[in-house]
């Protein structure tokens, strides 16, 4: 499998009143095409910094080492210019909410012929059309119809869906995805799953799932990265972190997950946590 | 016995359009249901099928506009004064967001001792002392019982907003989302916690949640609600093993799980 994406050593460190802090330190993965990574790790452990440092999309004032590379060319350092080329293009993200996202005041139709536009010219008309059959790509019912719909009119589930329509528009190598369904109902969860599953192996795309759920990931990623308070766990395949884990935080994760094929009169979970003065106040 | 029984609730919204035209909506439709002393009953349900609306109208926070709310033996559907009084002594909720239910500018100290003085539990010289014992009691220290909510973690935090429901020594504590919003491994100690609590005081819970595994972790009984009504309601057992309704079936199946063949050699090497 050759690699997509390249990710070494990678460190973001941001300036605070008491010295700079590493919220990422010394990451490194890949992610192959047509593969799903998996970034699992709880509040403050750097997953979303280490997805916007990939997208060239840090808060002001962070640095960054190390290296990305995406298709062997080096993203660290390049200019913003350079990089808003890129996204959209060869590289696309979605965020949990996609209300957030997308500018209330425009219909969907229209943002995404802009979005489409920026990267590949071409005419509104021709634009227009390619908003339809993304919309329907992601299977939105009557398109033609929702393409002039507002955000708002949307449900949660179908905004999701909107994002990635607009995502994929211009079939980027890489998806990055960040916690994409964790606002949404188990149900609606499962649709989107298997959508961003079914999308992925027609179109090839690499995809980085960012996620605290254990359960989700292991439905998705073939490679799983865990991470916690800015550092790399561990990282193997799926069936390594999840059935031969090495590192006690894994094992500590996995144990605390609530199962629902265990019943109240199971052993109580949590026996390997500590106390809740551990929990580290950020 | 039975602690609290819900007859037929139910809520309904009415709004106006710009043109003055009426339009209204069913929340929650004649839902019935029993809590027994002791045990946890677990309201699941997808947003929008009234699971809140229903925590709200049982912690009488908001009235219903039909049916009737007993507790205790005793109709508190319309409660005001000294019965609401009594009701909110032994009725307690616990919140998603225990940042925006506690307040920022008390010390937990005071947080803790609010209860005590609007119910008057406590005599004045040993409010302090009690504070100190209900924060032994959830696992914090009490030597932090000066500090601000603002200064400790979100699971903590809760555990704070869990301390202040049983302040009072509530027959009820209904926890609406109450560990939604926590990391996993938070989550489960709070679950822990909260059936602990349990063992050891016999009081209820109604716990309102949309996550179905962690509902099984704590539930003796479940009703899984859908666009306002209560579709399948039975013990977590059999709701969970043997689920008769065909909503209840595709919730089930939506949740994501871990391969349990990873699942079986993870155990075996540990």
């Amino acid at each position: 499998m050759s690699e997509l994406l390249v990710v070494q050593d990678l460190t973001v460190t941001f300036p605070t009143t008491r010295g700079p802090v590493d919220v990422v330190r010394g990451v490194s993965f890949a992610v192959g095409r047509d593969e799903t990574v998996g970034i699992v790790g709880e509040s403050g452990s750097g997953k979303s910094m280490t997805s916007l440092a990939i997208m060239g999309l840090l808060p002001k004032g962070a640095t960054t080492r190390g290296s990305i590379r995406l298709n062997g060319t080096e993203l660290l350092g390049r200019p913003d210019r350079e990089l808003r080329r890129l996204r959209g293009d060869q590289m696309s993200m979605i965020f949990q909410d996609p209300l957030s996202s997308l500018n209330p005041y425009y219909t969907v139709g229209l943002q995404i012929e802009e979005m489409y536009r920026a990267h590949r010219g071409g005419t509104r008309k021709a634009a227009r059309e390619v908003a339809i059959r993304a919309l329907g790509h992601v299977g939105l019912p009557e398109p033609e119809r929702r393409v002039d719909y507002y955000p708002h009119q949307f449900s949660g589930g179908q905004r999701q869906r909107v994002m990635i329509a607009m995502a994929l528009v211009c079939e980027p190598a890489l998806l990055i995805a960040d916690e994409p369904t964790t606002a949404l109902d188990v149900t609606v969860q499962a649709q989107i799953l298997r959508l961003l599953a079914g999308l992925q192996r027609e179109s090839g795309t690499g995809l980085v799932f960012i996620t605290h759920d254990l359960a989700v990931i292991s439905s998705i990623a073939t490679r799983v990265l865990v991470m916690r308070r800015g550092e790399q766990v561990e990282y193997g395949t799926a069936e390594q972190i999840f059935a031969e884990p090495e590192h006690e935080y894994t094992r500590m994760l996995l144990e605390s997950i609530p199962r629902i094929d265990d019943s109240l009169d199971d052993p109580p979970h949590g026996s390997l946590i500590g106390s809740p003065d551990d929990e580290v106040i950020l | 016995m039975t602690l609290l029984r819900a007859e037929s609730l139910t809520k309904r919204f009415v709004s106006r359009g710009p043109l003055g035209a009426r339009a209204e909506f069913t929340a929650v439709d004649q839902v019935s249901f029993e809590v027994q002393l002791g045990e946890t009953l677990a309201v699941v349900g997808e947003s929008g099928s009234g699971k809140s609306t229903t925590a709200r109208m049982i912690a009488k926070l908001m009235d219903p506009t039909a049916g009737t709310l007993e507790f205790d033996g005793e109709d508190v559907t319309h409660a005001k004064g000294a019965a609401l009084a009594r009701f909110r002594a032994n009725v307690q909720v616990v919140f998603q967001d225990p940042f925006s239910s506690l307040n920022p500018r008390h010390t937990v100290e005071r947080i803790l001792m609010a209860p005590l003085v609007y119910q008057g539990i406590a005599p004045k010289g040993s409010r302090r002392e009690h504070a100190k014992e209900l924060m032994e009691r959830v696992g914090l220290n009490p030597d932090h019982s000066l500090r601000y909510p603002a200064q400790f973690s979100g699971g903590q935090a809760q555990r704070i907003g869990i301390a202040r429901a049983l302040a009072v020594n509530p027959k009820l504590v209904i926890c609406d989302e109450a560990v939604s919003a926590l990391d996993v491994s938070v989550q489960a100690q709070v679950i822990e916690l909260l059936r602990r609590l349990q063992r050891e005081s016999g009081f209820s819970y109604v716990f309102i949640a949309h996550d179905l595994a962690v509902v099984r972790q704590i539930a003796h009984r479940v009703a899984v609600m859908s666009k306002g009504r209560i579709v399948e309601i039975g013990p977590a057992r059999q709701v969970f093993d043997d689920p008769q309704d065909e909503y209840t079936r595709t919730l089930l199946a939506a949740i994501p799980r871990i391969d349990p063949e990873w699942d079986r050699r993870r155990r075996e090497r540990s």
